[in-house]
């Protein structure tokens, strides 16, 4: 810990000094910590199978994630690790095998040609989908079936073209899903469409295809969310993961609206339909869930109370005596500073 | 022992005094950050021309003019409020602002006002970016809940724009033409 300290101030004492020389921007540091309690009303800790907050009647460890930013004229790095269940194990991949490491969230470098080109290159969260692994990008703290079914991170190189605040565009070659190295070489390829056709209101249309999960295929994503009026915000994602040669893959979609019921208080819905993809002759599963969700701030911190609901008529929960059930729902209370 | 004192109370007041530093309110009740500056060595249109490079050269990134006249300037602008952690931080949120600057022989004012504040989260990449496009005005209430994160992002403001106008009144104190003209001193090994 000394070490750390140690080491943190010695960089923090060499941006200051370097500051005076140079046009470089002060290092950033970022993070948060978050911890919860779940209560599966079955008594089954895993019978919502989507990521993170998998333990059940427990006060529960989510991660501690540190952020390092800096840039210099116009180049820029970001490196974030995360430690805790929800960065390590329950992440992927675990960096040592065994659920006993950390995991990088992002790390990579950016340069920015012009004010309009920029390139980036490293490991990076994805570009696709609504959610992401920080509890604090995310509004409910569990998570939906898009998110947990879909890349987490990408490896590669990507360039962005920015024809004007309206209007963005991605295109990069990338590893196979979530891996630090490829294992099937630069495998991938996706491009990403940003527009924003009125203030507040800002779409993604996603595409990546290539090495995945299951094998080689291609997600289409729309990814969007318009703030319409200053309590209300409206959260849209939808996606459609195709695996070549029949292979499977899953399609939905999940609305998120939102309302600020006064200063410091949100309360949300998620309501997603979700489907895994027939593999010859055996159906995929389908799911509906409704999940409401309440973010209560106070500076750094914030409470999410939430309550979930999935439903599936393929029977894939457990009640109470352990016997298939068509239907799920959990409570959970989390905390989650942001510094 | 009573140096000890003296030095804590001379601490102690500096610290108020540093808190005591806050917006007044305007007649439609929002917070201004007025400043009248005497300059009787330059002339209006001197000074005029100077405030015109500020805003569309020195702070092309930030501002942008919405009006000009031979006396006036109405722009438009941001600035970025950090949160900082011992010597490092990340940046907050930005404000928004409306920047008047009217001139006369001699003497100029200036003032900023319609301050906005629209807080930064954190994006996927690790990258502190706009959560909505929204504004909150300074001068609301933000309840029990936000007072303290509320006031330090007010006193964070006011110091932002407090170096803001700083800037702006040595910028118009510059000429920049013969600084622009002063060569960098040469210094020659030669001859000692």
């Amino acid at each position: 810990m000394k070490k750390l300290l140690t080491a943190i101030f010695a960089m923090a004492s060499t941006t200051c000094a370097l500051a005076q020389e140079t046009t470089s921007s002060p290092l950033e540091i970022s993070g948060s910590v978050d911890t919860y309690f779940k209560y599966d009303f079955a008594k089954k800790p895993t019978n919502i199978t989507t990521s993170f907050a998998s333990d059940h009647n427990s006060v529960s460890l989510g991660m501690i994630d540190i952020a390092l930013k800096k840039k210099t004229g116009k180049a820029s790095f970001v490196g974030e690790l995360s430690f805790g269940p929800r960065g390590q194990s329950q992440s992927i991949p675990d960096a040592a095998a065994g659920g006993s490491s950390f995991h990088i969230q992002n790390l990579y470098v950016n340069y920015d040609f012009t004010d309009q080109f920029s390139m980036t290159a490293g490991y990076m969260g994805t570009f696709i989908g609504y959610e992401v692994i920080s509890p604090v990008g995310n509004f409910n703290y569990s998570t939906s079936y898009l998110f947990t079914n879909g890349p987490f991170q990408n490896a590669g190189i990507k360039a962005t073209y920015k024809f004007s605040d309206k209007v963005s565009l991605m295109a990069g070659v990338f590893n196979d899903w979530n891996v630090y190295s490829a294992t099937r070489g630069v495998s991938s390829v996706g491009g990403q469409l940003m527009v924003a056709p009125v203030e507040g209101w800002t779409a993604y249309l996603n595409v990546l295809s290539g090495a995945g999960a299951g094998g080689y295929g291609t997600i289409e994503d729309l990814t969007t969310s318009y703030q319409i009026t200053k309590e209300f915000k409206l959260g849209l994602n939808a996606a459609n993961y195709d695996i070549d040669n029949d292979g499977g893959g899953y399609a939905g979609a999940a609305l998120y609206p939102q309302y600020a019921v006064a200063d410091g208080v949100i309360l949300g819905l998620r309501g997603e339909y979700f489907k895994f993809k027939d593999v010859g002759s055996v159906q995929g599963t389908k799911y509906t869930a409704v999940t409401l969700t309440a973010n209560i701030k106070s500076g750094g911190l914030t409470f999410i109370p939430e309550v979930r609901l999935d439903h599936s008529g393929d029977k894939p929960f457990f009640n109470k005596s352990g016997a298939a059930a068509p239907n799920a729902g959990q409570f959970s209370l989390a905390a989650v500073y942001a510094f | 022992m009573k140096y000890i004192i003296l030095f804590f109370l001379v601490a102690f007041s500096i610290d108020l005094f540093a808190q005591q530093k806050q917006f007044s309110k305007d007649d439609n009740g929002k917070f201004i950050y007025y400043k009248v500056v005497d300059s009787q060595s330059l002339s209006k249109d001197t000074l005029l021309q100077r405030a015109k490079s500020f805003v569309n050269v020195a702070y092309k990134k930030s501002m942008k003019a919405e009006s000009i006249t031979d006396t006036s300037i109405l722009a438009k602008g941001t600035m970025v409020i950090d949160k900082t952690i011992l010597v490092a931080g990340h940046p907050s949120g930005e404000i928004s602002y409306s920047f008047v600057f009217e001139v006369r022989n001699g003497k100029y004012r200036f003032w900023l006002t319609d301050l906005l504040y629209i807080p930064y989260q954190r994006d996927r990449y690790g990258n502190f970016v706009a959560s909505t496009t929204i504004g909150i005005p300074l001068e609301q209430n933000p309840g029990k809940l936000n007072a303290g994160a509320w006031k330090d992002i007010v006193n964070s403001t006011y110091n932002k724009i407090d170096k803001f106008a700083d800037d702006f009144k040595k910028y118009l104190a510059t000429n920049r033409v013969e600084k622009a003209k002063k060569k960098t001193e040469t210094i020659s090994t030669k001859k000692w």
